[in-house]
């Protein structure tokens, strides 16, 4: 209950400070093994933004966006998984992998081992760089209705 | 306006911007649909206005167990803000005497009011924000801008300074707007359209929802405290 009340005190004395400083970005990469540990896809970006969207899907997302707002709640998660590693953060970052393989067609009772790094990116001088903040464990998913490990 | 009007606005304009949200987690998120089902159904009630005390404190309760379920809002700032509104509100429905209802509803307009003055506070003691750089970054290298396209605005330094001077004088000058009728109405409808803005360029569309359900107390704000 304490938690929970921890939790909400942001809430009832909020701080308000939106974008005071720029902090370096997270972006969430992951790779697939196979349960041989054989590479099945090599590091690529969780949910890359389009590089285009038109003015009507501007538009409707103003009233539908829940796949946007879910990788936001992603970019939240790996900000605060950066800085405090939890199993839950963790857990649910997989998760979403493990969701976008499945939707990606990779369907099932196949078993693969994922893999995700945090990389945040941020200006240096003039130019943007980008470093490795964490590398989690090889979990063990299964493309189908199961959960992960 | 009177408290009531005030009240019984805010409480439609959450409803909706509830029901805009559950939907939106129904559609996407495929653990807890049990809650947002729930929420759903209380937001519908709200906006009715059915049972409105029992229905805030239903509210309540559901948002206490999604922020232990996502340990923490799951839309940071514009999650908070709706978590303060319908505090507020429920806060507003249980105490028992007009001066602590107006206590709990001047409060939600006191923290609006520091939503926007804060954000413009932090912004301009920042130099680069003062010289445009901070605005750059954002689409530079945030995770914010909606397509890769967007990051082209990065090479555009003058709009961006401009486009950061308006945000913060705006955030600033937001307290004095109180000293009149047609400066609120003005500077609400400024600041809409500023969320909207945020809304096309950074996908951050449940902002727009939430802030604009809290605009009714400000209005009454003013005419009880400031006019009256």
């Amino acid at each position: 209950m304490f938690n929970v009340l921890k939790l909400a005190l942001p809430a009832i004395i909020p701080s308000w400070n939106f974008f005071d400083i720029i902090a370096p970005s997270p972006r969430i990469e992951f790779a697939c093994w196979d349960i041989d540990e054989k590479p099945v896809q090599d590091w690529q970006e969780l949910r890359p933004r389009p590089q285009s969207i038109s003015i009507f899907t501007m538009t409707r997302r103003l009233l539908w966006n829940p796949r946007w707002n879910e990788n936001l709640y992603l970019v939240s998660l790996a900000e605060r998984h950066a800085a405090n590693p939890t199993f839950h953060s963790e857990g649910e970052i997989i998760q979403r992998i493990q969701y976008d393989l499945i939707e990606g067609g990779q369907k099932g009772n196949q078993i693969c081992l994922v893999q995700f790094r945090l990389m945040f990116v941020k200006r240096e001088q003039n130019q943007v760089v980008r470093e490795q903040h964490f590398l989690s464990e090889k979990h063990k998913v299964l493309l189908g209705d199961a959960d992960v490990d | 306006m009177s408290i009531e009007a005030a009240v019984r606005w805010t409480e439609i304009l959450l409803a909706i911007a509830l029901i805009q949200q559950s939907l939106e987690s129904l559609s996407s998120i495929r653990q807890l649909r049990l809650l947002f089902v729930s929420r759903l159904a209380l937001s519908v009630l709200l906006m009715v206005g059915v049972a409105t005390q029992w229905v805030l404190l239903g509210l309540v309760g559901v948002s206490l167990i999604l922020l232990k379920a996502f340990q923490g809002p799951y839309n940071g700032g514009s999650d908070r803000m709706g978590l303060l509104i319908l505090y507020c509100l429920a806060a507003f429905h249980v105490l028992p005497a007009s001066p602590f209802k107006e206590l709990a509803f001047g409060y939600l307009a006191l923290q609006v009011v520091l939503s926007y003055f804060v954000s413009g506070w932090v912004k301009i003691v920042n130099p680069d924000w003062r010289n445009g750089r901070a605005l750059q970054d954002v689409f530079l290298f945030s995770a914010y801008p909606v397509s890769e396209d967007l990051r082209g605005f990065a090479n555009r330094p003058k709009l961006l300074l401009s486009a950061s001077w308006g945000v913060m004088l705006l955030e600033l000058i937001f307290p004095f707007l109180l000293l009149s009728k047609s400066a609120l109405l003005f500077g609400l409808v400024c600041t809409a359209f500023f969320h909207l803005m945020n809304a096309c360029f950074w996908g951050l569309n449940r902002f727009v929802w939430v802030w604009i359900a809290s605009y009714p107390s400000l209005i009454w704000f003013q005419d009880r405290f400031v006019l009256g």
